[in-house]
């Protein structure tokens, strides 16, 4: 593919902005518009340099990491126990938690009552204070793309569908829906006693195995022994 | 007989009383004094006697009627009601039973017709045909009305409060589908109902149509060839509303499924997590994109020349041995133990020079190895040494410069060293 760099005259700030790992959605106009005017052409030359674009259809774009980390991604965790407890809260509220996360808004001032409510939860992210509540998940959504912040309000954007996916994924994984119905433990197979002990093959080493200290303790010894022969 | 004209004109000239009470009334029935309240809130200024000969009106003409066992109740007449539904494009959704039962009667009268025919009744053959033809426009008047109150509910569903569950907000939309649309798939499947009975009585008109050329007219070809294109004409009309109804209705019902799933993947999830901890979730850890940190500073040249030579890198080949080669290296000896050298070097003693002596005996000897040896040697209890001048030596890597010492036995050491092994 012939890629005209002149056309794509937003490059340097849509990389700029996947590159902090912001989520480009409409509310992005320009960035945006060009991105799904050349979305082939700027796949084909981010993946050049070994960045994987995603554009999804539900509007918006981002960088995925080339691969997963041994390390956990705490934020990623974070805004997900968010997503679940405010889709929670919703739903006990009688209200449509699709309709608030899918370009809905949540006033600041309903933070509190949340913290209050889901506090143990809010706990395991390590998020404690209305203040770390701000910072470490609301300043974080809007860093990301994920919301927008206006007159008091969070206004959520298209890539909340990601935390939605998460949501159904979740909803599907038979596997912990299974461990959450079933209190006790998974009985453990019991196997047939053999008659007789005899072993196939003979793991037991020929003698005792020692261990390291053992090992030191001996060879201090034998040194000795010779030092006092030689003596 | 009540007189049509009279209903007809009753209705066109108190149309704007009866068209608000048509909302009342689809919702339930009305006592008297409730329709006096109606009536006397759009009349305000007529007199109670005025209202009262109304409703005495309504009631002659059969627009109202008692409902039964509840004579001070009224309702509006159940054909006027479908009326003026049609009239105000009110549709109701009917019932898919409803086709099934129109296609059922399609196929016996489609019965009829060859019966008629076989005895050579024209004019009953007629009459069946006519009979055919009004339920085929009926089944089509139906379906249009259908898809008109598909529309209706798929509006209703979208414009309502945002606010409430979409449980609630969807409710009719999924019924709709449960009690209309999936029944309406199965009957206009290829193997279902409809396509069956369409199919039977069009062979049967077709049938009729060869024999009539064969036997002799007993009715127009004509009327058979209109019955023929109004059934098809309904089968298509099936399909369409089956199609529009699916359009409307699927992406509403999957929004509501989607809805049910992802409250219930995060209740799922936050149960998980009460109890094991975030990481029970692992597809909370979505991957987001965080910036690579940089693992050096450098100034602008320094980062252009890097990628400048990171672009034109070329691995060097690796040559790998070759299998059937021999390995010029000998394997590593095993390292020297000191008893081992110790014997050895009781057994060259008298040694005029031990750093001599052990350069000799190792000639590739790595240098610090070689001066540890003659550190041990030179200080074991069992030799006697003596200082040399200061002299330099050459190892394979190093130039020493050092005093080395000239050894020989200790004075209490036995001549052979493994004699009191062997004596003892």
């Amino acid at each position: 593919m012939n890629i005209d760099l002149k056309e794509l005259s937003q490059l340097a700030p849509i990389f700029r902005e996947l590159f902090k790992g912001y989520h480009i959605s409409q509310r992005d106009t320009e960035l945006y518009a060009q991105l799904t005017n050349s979305q082939d052409q700027y796949r084909t030359l981010f993946a050049a340099l070994g960045f994987e674009l995603v554009c999804d259809r539900r509007g918006f774009y981002y960088f995925v990491p080339e691969q997963m980390g041994a390390q956990v991604n705490k934020t990623a965790q974070r805004l997900a126990l968010f997503t679940f407890i405010l889709v929670e809260h919703l739903a006990d509220q009688g209200r449509d938690p699709l309709a608030v996360l899918d370009g809905g808004s949540l006033g600041r001032d309903e933070l509190p009552p949340l913290l209050d409510k889901y506090r143990d939860l809010f706990l395991q992210a390590e998020v404690t204070s209305q203040e770390e509540l701000e910072e470490k998940v609301m300043r974080r959504l809007t860093q990301l793309g994920f919301a927008s912040e206006d007159n008091g309000a969070y206004r959520f954007l298209p890539p909340m569908h990601r935390f939605l996916d998460v949501c159904l994924a979740v909803q599907q994984d038979r596997d912990l829906a299974a461990t959450l119905h079933s209190d006790l433990p998974l009985p453990s197979p019991e196997l047939v006693a053999e008659e007789d002990d005899e072993e196939i093959v003979s793991l037991s080493p020929a003698e005792p195995e020692e261990d390291e200290e053992a090992a030191l303790a001996r060879a201090i010894a034998e040194e000795r022994a010779l030092q006092e022969q030689d003596a | 007989m009540i007189d049509p004209k009279r209903v007809l004109r009753a209705l066109a000239e108190h149309w704007t009383l009866l068209e608000p009470l048509c909302e009342r009334f689809d919702q339930g029935t009305l006592s008297l004094v409730e329709l006096r309240q109606q009536l006397a809130a759009q009349l305000p200024a007529a007199p109670p006697a005025d209202l009262t000969a109304l409703l005495d009106q309504w009631i002659r003409l059969d627009i109202l009627v008692p409902v039964a066992k509840s004579p001070n109740r009224f309702e509006l007449n159940a054909q006027i009601h479908d009326f003026l539904a049609y009239l105000r494009r009110e549709h109701r959704l009917g019932l898919c039973l409803e086709i099934e039962a129109y296609l059922r009667h399609l196929e016996r009268l489609a019965g009829h017709i060859l019966d008629a025919f076989e005895i050579r009744d024209g004019n009953d053959l007629a009459r069946q045909l006519r009979l055919l033809d009004m339920r085929v426009r009926d089944v089509l008047k139906k379906l249009a009305n259908d898809e008109q109150a598909l529309i209706a509910v798929a509006e209703r569903a979208k414009t309502s409060d945002r606010q409430i569950p979409l449980r609630q907000r969807y409710a009719e939309v999924l019924a709709t589908w449960d009690e209309y649309v999936e029944p309406m798939i199965q009957l206009v499947a290829a193997d279902g109902a409809f396509e069956q009975g369409v199919r039977r009585v069009e062979q049967v008109l077709l049938k009729l149509l060869g024999d009539q050329q064969r036997l002799g007219q007993l009715v127009d070809d004509d009327l058979l060839l209109r019955t023929h294109a109004r059934i098809l004409e309904m089968q298509t009309t099936a399909q369409l509303t089956l199609r529009r109804a699916r359009e409307l209705l699927l992406p509403l019902r999957e929004e509501a499924r989607r809805h049910n799933a992802v409250t219930r993947g995060a209740a799922l999830a936050l149960a998980a997590i009460r109890r094991k901890g975030l990481d029970a979730v692992p597809q909370a850890a979505l991957p987001l994109f965080t910036r690579p940190q940089s693992t050096f500073l450098g100034t602008a040249g320094q980062v252009e020349s890097y990628v400048y030579a990171l672009a034109r890198f070329e691995p060097r080949p690796a040559h790998f041995p070759k299998a059937s080669g021999s390995r010029k290296s000998q394997t590593p000896r095993p390292p020297r133990t000191a008893r081992e050298m110790l014997e050895r070097c009781e057994q060259a003693l008298p040694l005029p020079d031990l750093m001599q002596w052990l350069l000799d005996q190792e000639p590739d000897g790595a240098t610090d190895e070689l001066l540890y040896w003659f550190s041990r040697l030179s200080r074991d209890a069992r030799f006697q040494r003596e200082r040399l001048e200061r002299r330099e030596y050459l190892t394979r890597t190093h130039q020493l410069s050092l005093s080395s010492y000239a050894l020989i036995r200790a004075a209490d050491q036995p001549a052979e060293p493994t004699a009191p092994a062997s004596a003892g």
